[in-house]
């Protein structure tokens, strides 16, 4: 058990959750309640992370004061993007996390990375992106 | 063609009959990976939806990403597993056209799928670090189906 890949999922965590300020304030409102949603689930696992790299004597990395987005989120379909491409990071941390981990862990982080999945699969499917899907959800390619 | 098919089938019987004790082991068949329902769990889903496509054409936008997503898994299941590829027989053999109407159909997709998902989850549970991020992408990938597949 490695608690490297854990703190990886942690430093996405922490950027998904800031990511979700600048993308909620372009959405319109169903989308925007969806982004909450997703920002919440994205906290909650951050907290559980934190927990569990202290409960495993690693000093959890602590968030960035900002970061810096890849594009700027001017409207919603820059909103709906970045969206979809921060589920997709996430995604892929969680899926890097799978072999390094064990029984809760793993359970804990095969959950993370199905949630990252479906919700990428929404934000494509209210951007209209066709197909939604992607055969391996959070592999590099 | 007879000649050929007595021909192949006079083959077997020298090479399965052990002539040679040392060898009678390496005939027997290799104990089945675990994953191995979960390669037939895919070739099964892959076909369901294709049956449905064939079935309601208007499914197909929809469908046609998830069936080849099952294809791919199977794919990348028979790597890891190392079993011969699927032949086309075993593939196709089982897709038989959907009984119910077309929400009918949607209903025992949906239901396949949350099947899949479930163990495809407890393969990865289950799995070796070298299998376990592939096996993470194809129970995810179950998930996300039950978004577009309804």
């Amino acid at each position: 058990m490695k608690p490297e890949a854990l703190s990886a999922a942690l430093e996405a965590e922490h950027a998904a959750i800031y990511a979700y300020g600048p993308i909620g304030v372009r959405l319109d409102n169903a989308s925007a309640a969806d982004a909450r949603q997703a920002e919440a689930a994205h906290r909650t696992r951050r907290d559980a992370l934190v927990l569990r790299l202290t409960e495993m004597g690693t000093s959890p990395p602590a968030a960035a004061a900002s970061y810096t987005l890849p594009y700027k989120v001017t409207d919603r379909a820059a909103a709906l993007k970045l969206a979809t491409e921060i589920e997709e990071r996430t995604a892929a941390v969680w899926r890097a996390a799978l072999p390094e981990t064990t029984e809760t862990d793993r359970a804990s982080a095969l959950a993370a990375l199905c949630d990252c999945a479906v919700r990428a699969t929404r934000w494509r499917r209210r951007a209209g992106v066709s197909p939604a899907t992607v055969p391996f959800p959070g592999r590099v390619t | 063609m007879l000649a050929a098919a007595v021909g192949a089938a006079a083959l077997y019987p020298i090479a399965g009959c052990g002539l040679f004790g040392d060898e009678e082991d390496k005939s027997q068949p290799p104990a089945p990976d675990p994953l191995a329902p979960l390669l037939a769990e895919a070739l099964s889903l892959a076909s369901q939806h294709e049956a449905a496509i064939a079935a309601f054409p208007a499914l197909a936008e929809r469908l046609t990403p998830v069936a080849a997503a099952h294809r791919e898994h199977a794919t990348a299941l028979t790597k890891v597993i190392k079993a011969p590829a699927p032949s086309a027989s075993a593939s196709s053999a089982s897709p038989a056209p959907p009984s119910g109407d077309e929400k009918s159909t949607l209903g025992a997709l949906r239901s396949a799928e949350q099947k899949g998902q479930k163990s495809a989850a407890q393969a990865c549970q289950a799995a070796a670090a070298e299998r376990a991020a592939l096996l993470g992408s194809i129970a995810a990938a179950r998930a996300t189906h039950l978004e577009v597949v309804r």
